[in-house]
């Protein structure tokens, strides 16, 4: 148990970190960058518990769906407050989430059927490839889903996030 | 429709500007619900209405007056890197110009101005988006020392992409090598055995090249019925993907190493 609060914590740590370098590849506002770790790590840590700590264990593409989510709500609720489109808190918080690991199997179990001539090979490394090919899309998918459905549910909030504040601010 | 009561723009002027203005808000990562109602919003405040329609390398804008005169324009939008600050001040123009009635000159030039805001400064960037590549692969169980790993393969390959972005390298030739030098980087430890876990090191280390912003504009477009632009963004998106694919390809290749 020790140990798993301790993998909570350094999950939701390194999210936010993951978060605030990736965000700063896309220039959000200054004031923009604290609440991109602090989605990132709410949104992540739900994933973590969800996919680690509830009885069954759910299948990563829900529990990436649900995290999504909660981010997705949690960006259009804050971005009329700091006054910053909620896309800017969105996008940096949900990469951390991207499925990089299944996209590299994915291709490589490509790769790998190129390689090979024998039947046998073939087929296994084409059922690594479809295998992590189609749980990447879902994931993707489902995060892409989750995190846009809230700006769409909630479109006054989200489209008038920018209203009443100066251009300098 | 609330018009301004200070100098209503021509036709043309607004068109002018707004053309320029999408050009510049689809350019900064903003998605097609966005533009349209900042651009709608802005014409309004003039008097005027627009139609907008959007394609993946074309805006093609058309706006009308009260007394019917019609301008239409099609811009070419460039190639820019998200810039969610310039995203931010965009919308807050268009605020501005409904809420407070802007004066158009005072518009132009503030759109002049926030047309140069700054960006995060490159080298902040490169050690930020470094321990962000680093942090992900702790994510995905990388131990300490694949993190550090990783690190270096990341300020290896986003260095060069800084370099490369900045003698207007055509994007998909920039992934593929700037992913071939990570993967290179990274392959050294499965080769030398750095640390416990060489696989996620080099998986992780070309994670930065992912293109997550068209990938999920391209849905929220979609979700909006923009088929056409949610296409082209996905195509764009997938076209880089296979480029850092092959330059991880060619990466491992290079130094003898399989995939699994």
């Amino acid at each position: 148990m020790e140990n798993m609060t301790i993998q909570f914590f350094q999950d939701a740590l390194f999210s936010a970190i993951a978060a605030i370098g990736f965000a700063s590849i896309s220039n959000p506002p200054r004031q923009a960058y604290i609440f991109c770790a602090l989605i990132a790590a709410i949104g992540h840590s739900v994933r973590f518990l969800l996919l680690e700590c509830i009885s069954p264990h759910l299948h990563i593409v829900p529990s990436t769906a649900i995290a999504s989510l909660i981010i997705g709500v949690l960006a259009v609720i804050i971005s009329p407050r700091t006054r910053v489109p909620a896309e800017t808190y969105l996008y940096p918080a949900l990469l951390p989430m991207i499925p990089g690991i299944y996209a590299y199997r994915a291709f490589g179990g490509l790769m790998m059927c190129l390689y090979h001539d024998s039947e046998y090979a073939f087929t296994h490394y084409f059922y690594l490839f479809a295998g992590n090919a189609i749980t990447c899309f879902s994931i993707l998918l489902s995060m892409a889903i989750g995190a846009t459905i809230p700006m769409f549910l909630m479109k006054k909030i989200s489209f008038q996030a920018t209203r009443h504040s100066n251009i300098s601010q | 429709m609330t018009t301004l009561k200070t100098y209503n723009p021509s036709v043309d002027e607004l068109c002018m500007f707004l053309s320029k203005y999408s050009d510049r808000l689809f350019g900064s990562g903003a998605t097609c619900i966005r533009l349209v109602k900042n651009v709608s919003r802005i014409a309004n405040a003039y008097g005027c209405n627009a139609e907008i329609s959007i394609f993946p390398r074309h805006i093609h804008l058309m706006i009308m007056d009260q007394a019917g005169n019609i301008c239409t324009a099609v811009t070419s939008i460039q190639d820019r890197p998200a810039d969610f600050a310039l995203n931010t001040a965009l919308s807050k123009l268009s605020w501005n110009i409904s809420d407070r009635e802007i004066d158009f000159q005072c518009a132009i030039r503030l759109f002049n101005r926030i047309s140069n805001i700054s960006r995060t400064s490159p080298t902040m960037e490169l050690i930020l988006v470094s321990l962000a590549n680093a942090s992900f692969c702790r994510l995905f169980g990388g131990d300490a020392m694949a993190m550090v790993v990783v690190f270096i393969a990341t300020f290896a390959g986003y260095t060069a992409k800084q370099q490369l972005i900045a003698r207007h390298t055509d994007f998909r030739i920039t992934a593929l090598i700037c992913s071939f030098i990570s993967a290179v980087l990274a392959a050294g430890d499965i080769l030398f055995g750095f640390s416990s876990t060489p696989v996620i090191a080099i998986g992780t280390s070309i994670l930065y090249l992912v293109p997550g912003i068209p990938f999920i504009n391209s849905f929220c477009d979609m979700i909006d019925r923009h088929y056409i632009c949610a296409m082209g963004r996905l195509m764009n998106a997938v076209v880089i993907t296979c480029c850092l694919s092959a330059g991880l390809c060619a990466g491992m290749y290079f130094m003898n190493i399989g995939m699994f």
